[in-house]
């Protein structure tokens, strides 16, 4: 396999397959290196696009924040920062035109939905609280949001237990189909010229003057231009293959899946013990858990348990429906729940593309296009310094006992907070 | 969380062989099954309310009922996962719960190999089995009239079953060349009584005027909404068939299977590792000559570990019941082995038969030649192989790779009935072999569960 290319991305998930998209259609000879490792992040992720609802802590965040209970920081899971929302508002609006490109120019439909909208479901006098103070953030950060009565919601949503006693309505938060948009974006690569080596894991990187010269895989080496690590959880092995540490770690998210039902949910749902989402091929996705096990991708019987008593308890009529399967994908995480994304100091031609954690599906676009900015040198879509590795290394720099960039990366082996959820409040 | 010291899933022979060894020794087991009563496929006895005359062969059954006092029946129960180690979720009605045992035995059975071909997916077409079901224990005829079609000897016995509903059996359609005898080795007629058993089917079909055509295969179902005619050929050695030699019956009712997958869901989940025996029906978990699976203390026995009939079925079974009772210190070292030796000499006596059976009936590289680029691979999901295809020319590989790309197995069976088959075709266009292409990779529940029961696990850990 004794070949060149201009980049090699590694990593065939949602943000290695748009990175390698962005940079083909810059014209680059681009080799995308994929190892389908069990519980890839986008193959467990229920393609929900949540820009502001992820941005304030739903979805997982508020059912991790449930489920840790007394040992909770606080009331309700702390919103990030407000330039983070901005982000994957930005990255979301990209969406309609991405998937009629798609379609047009690999016959894929990423089944992208609009008018779907996320409400987040209050049932106890706990969720009307943390709703006003969501409420008071979004206001303040412009977002469109809108309280529903009870009645309202059960207007917009009819199977919705009667114990609601209201809900907030998020009109822009859709989805979209995650598989398909990771193999849409793969085949539009490849359309543009990019090479797609599947099965093949990377063995080691061959360094020179502070770059990557070689990506050497279980099918041979690859010379390159700039390596673009994408490798999801697997991103920190590949970083140490550089000699960087990177503060990315598995957190596995555990999902139930229904059956194909005819319509029953008509928009996404985010409740304090599951998420729910109706698929364009009918199942209904029941999520998730977040949790540090590192590689592990098995399920575990109490947490299936609860995510589907969640699910039963937010749509009563969801009790009859079969589950067809169950599974965990390992998210990149990282301690300040912010993706990792551009170049690093030490090495002149590798570049971040990982630490999508939750949000990775909705922020696939700009991402793409922010880092084959980044390889490119042109100007970026989106100012995203707040995504350097970097970030970390500032906060080293600070504390007084570690100067040197050996002190710095041995602090950084052992990355800062342990809770897979920072709290970060900006 | 209920607990127990021994549990067995699957109430066959090997399973049922296992519960009673075991219990004999004075272990305590649950023994749980999907159906109303026990006995699997070849034993399949007649719902209770059901009082049409079966052929059943129930001693083993009535064997385990009378030790009541040691094994406890599971009945309409499914095991639908593993958890960490030996724990396993039995889903039943509308429960779900953990036990949690020391030792397990898989006796999951095997399934019918289906390969596809234009027009399978037609009302009307069936598997020799569900055919036998029918017959068997609802004493339903599938249809008026019927082609049987497939290899090896279980279409015999189906046709058996058939004979005592109204049904017009047109043809049998046996792959294999006429029986090679005279190639077979001289050990293999050491067991002249399983040649015999093979031989009564035979002149039985014979008797009631049904041939049996060799060396010829379905290579077409035909009608628009239902299944009105069946268009075969005959093959070359490799069953390749001769399209110039194709015939067509009228029929409303085609029956056709391959021989039998070994059902290793349970051990996937469960953690065992996997080894691929195409002889023995593909992939099946990789055991010592104690029945032992890769993780300690889960055994594997019957055609669940690899197809190799009833008589296999039960001995291992047994020799399955034995470990697992000196596993629980029922019985000592020195009593496994003298009670073990009779059951190792019948397995090894029985080895050339197997074996030769193994030749005559394997899957030959033909049968992938019967898909078209519109032939529905996936049911589930109704791919066509020109999408699946596509999907191995982007680096779909494996089942994994060709679920995210293109939905395969994504369905309600998981793959379990079409990767299979599914498996050759991708490894040929892949120009690899289909132990390469692996296994389908199943998630729990391996069984329907319904959202409500399994929310009813809640709590059931504690």
């Amino acid at each position: 396999m004794n070949r060149h290319s201009d980049v090699v991305v590694v990593g065939g998930g949602v943000i290695g397959c748009s990175v390698a998209w962005s940079l083909s259609k810059r014209g680059l000879s681009v080799t995308l290196v994929d190892k389908s490792f069990p519980g890839r992040a986008t193959s467990a992720s229920a393609g929900g696009l949540w820009p502001i609802g992820e941005s304030i802590g739903l979805g997982c965040g508020v059912i991790y924040h449930a489920a840790a209970g007394e040992e909770s920081p606080g009331e309700h899971p702390e919103p990030l920062p407000s330039d983070f929302m901005n982000f994957l508002c930005e990255s979301n609006n990209r969406f309609p035109s991405l998937s009629a490109e798609l379609v047009r120019q690999t016959g894929l439909d990423i089944e992208a939905e609009s008018g779907t909208g996320l409400l987040y479901l209050l049932f106890t006098e706990k969720d009307e609280k943390h709703a006003d103070y969501l409420l008071d953030w979004v206001g303040i950060n412009g977002a469109r949001v809108s309280r529903l009565s009870q009645r309202e919601a059960l207007e917009k949503e009819p199977l919705l237990s009667p114990d609601l006693r209201g809900a907030i309505h998020f009109p822009g938060d859709n989805q979209v189909n995650p598989m398909y948009l990771a193999e849409a974006l793969k085949r539009g690569a490849c359309a543009n010229g990019a090479r797609f080596v599947s099965e093949t894991e990377v063995t080691g990187l061959t360094l020179r003057n502070n770059s990557v010269k070689e990506v050497r895989t279980t099918r041979g080496s690859i010379a390159c231009g700039a390596l673009v690590n994408a490798a999801g959880a697997w991103s920190v092995r590949l970083a140490r293959m550089a000699g960087l540490e990177l503060a990315v770690y598995p957190v596995r998210g555990q999902i139930v899946c229904t059956h194909a039902l005819k319509k029953t949910l008509h928009c996404n749902l985010s409740a304090s013990h599951c998420y729910l989402l109706q698929k364009a091929h009918g199942e209904v996705l029941i999520g998730s858990t977040t949790e540090r096990c590192e590689y592990d991708v098995g399920v575990r019987f109490e947490d299936l348990c609860a995510l589907s008593a969640g699910a039963v308890r937010a749509v009563p009529a969801l009790q009859e429906a079969g589950v067809k399967r169950t599974w965990a994908g390992l998210r990149p995480g990282t301690p300040d729940e912010l993706p990792i994304l551009g170049p690093v100091a030490q090495l002149g031609n590798y570049f971040n593309a990982t630490g999508g954690f939750r949000t990775g599906i909705v922020a696939a676009p700009l991402t793409g296009e922010i880092v084959a900015a980044y390889v490119t040198e042109d100007a970026l879509p989106f100012p995203a310094e707040p995504f350097l590795q970097s970030r970390f290394d500032d906060v080293n720099r600070d504390a007084p006992s570690s100067t040197g960039p050996r002190e710095a990366r041995t602090s950084a082996e052992t990355p800062f907070a342990p809770s897979p959820l920072g709290h970060r409040r900006d | 969380m209920t607990k127990t010291d021994l549990l067995i899933v699957g109430g066959g022979p090997a399973g049922m062989s296992a519960a009673t060894e075991a219990a004999s020794h004075g272990v305590h087991c649950h023994l749980v099954d999907e159906n109303p009563a026990l006995g699997g496929q070849i034993y399949r006895q007649a719902g209770a309310a059901d009082h049409h005359q079966t052929d059943r062969d129930d001693t083993l059954a009535r064997k385990v009922e009378r030790r009541d006092d040691r094994i406890t029946i599971l009945r309409e129960a499914s095991a639908v996962a593993v958890f960490d180690g030996r724990k396993v979720a039995l889903s039943r009605k509308n429960s779900t719960e953990l036990v949690d045992t020391d030792v397990l035995i898989l006796a999951s059975g095997a399934y019918e190999y289906v390969p596809p071909f234009p027009g399978w997916t037609l009302p009307g077409v069936m598997t020799p089995g569900s055919a036998q079901i029918l017959a068997k224990t609802m004493g339903v005829s599938p249809g008026k009239r019927l082609l049987l079609s497939g290899s090896g000897p279980f279409l015999l016995a189906v046709a058996s079953s058939l004979l005592k509903v109204d049904v017009e059996i047109v043809a049998i359609l046996e792959a294999s060349p006429r029986w090679p005898w005279v190639t077979l080795p001289f050990r293999a007629w050491k067991n002249l009584d399983k040649w015999k058993e093979g031989w009564q089917y035979v002149s039985e079909l014979r008797n009631a005027g049904i041939r049996i055509r060799h060396g010829r295969i379905v290579v077409s179902a035909n009608g628009d909404n239902d299944l009105t005619s069946v268009s075969h050929a005959a093959v070359d050695r490799d069953w390749h068939p001769d399209r110039s030699k194709v015939e067509t019956e009228d029929v409303d009712t085609l029956c056709v299977g391959y021989g039998f997958v070994p059902r290793v869901f349970l051990a996937q989940l469960a953690g065992c590792e996997l080894e691929y025996r195409s002889e023995i029906g593909g992939w099946i978990p990789r055991r010592n000559a104690d029945m032992c699976t890769t993780v300690p203390n889960i055994l594997s026995a019957g055609d669940g570990a690899g197809v190799a009939g009833v008589l296999v079925a039960t001995l291992e079974g047994r020799l399955a019941g034995l470990v697992a009772a000196r596993r629980l210190e029922a019985i000592g070292d020195a009593e496994l082995t003298s009670l073990r030796r009779p059951i190792d000499a019948e397995l090894k006596r029985l080895t050339p038969f197997r074996k030769a059976l193994d030749r005559i009936s394997r899957i030959r590289p033909g049968l992938n030649s019967l898909v078209d680029d519109e032939t529905v691979v996936c049911r589930c999901e109704e791919l066509r192989w020109k999408q699946v295809r596509e999907s191995v020319a982007f680096g779909g590989t494996n089942f994994r790779t060709l679920k995210v790309q293109s939905r395969v197995g994504m369905g309600p069976c998981q793959g379990r009935f079409c990767w299979p088959a599914m498996a050759r075709l991708v490894a040929e266009q892949s120009g690899c072999d289909p132990k390469d292409v692996g296994p389908s990779s199943p998630r729990p529940p391996i069984r329907p569960v319904t959202l409500g029961a399994l929310a009813a696990g809640v709590g059931g850990e504690s």
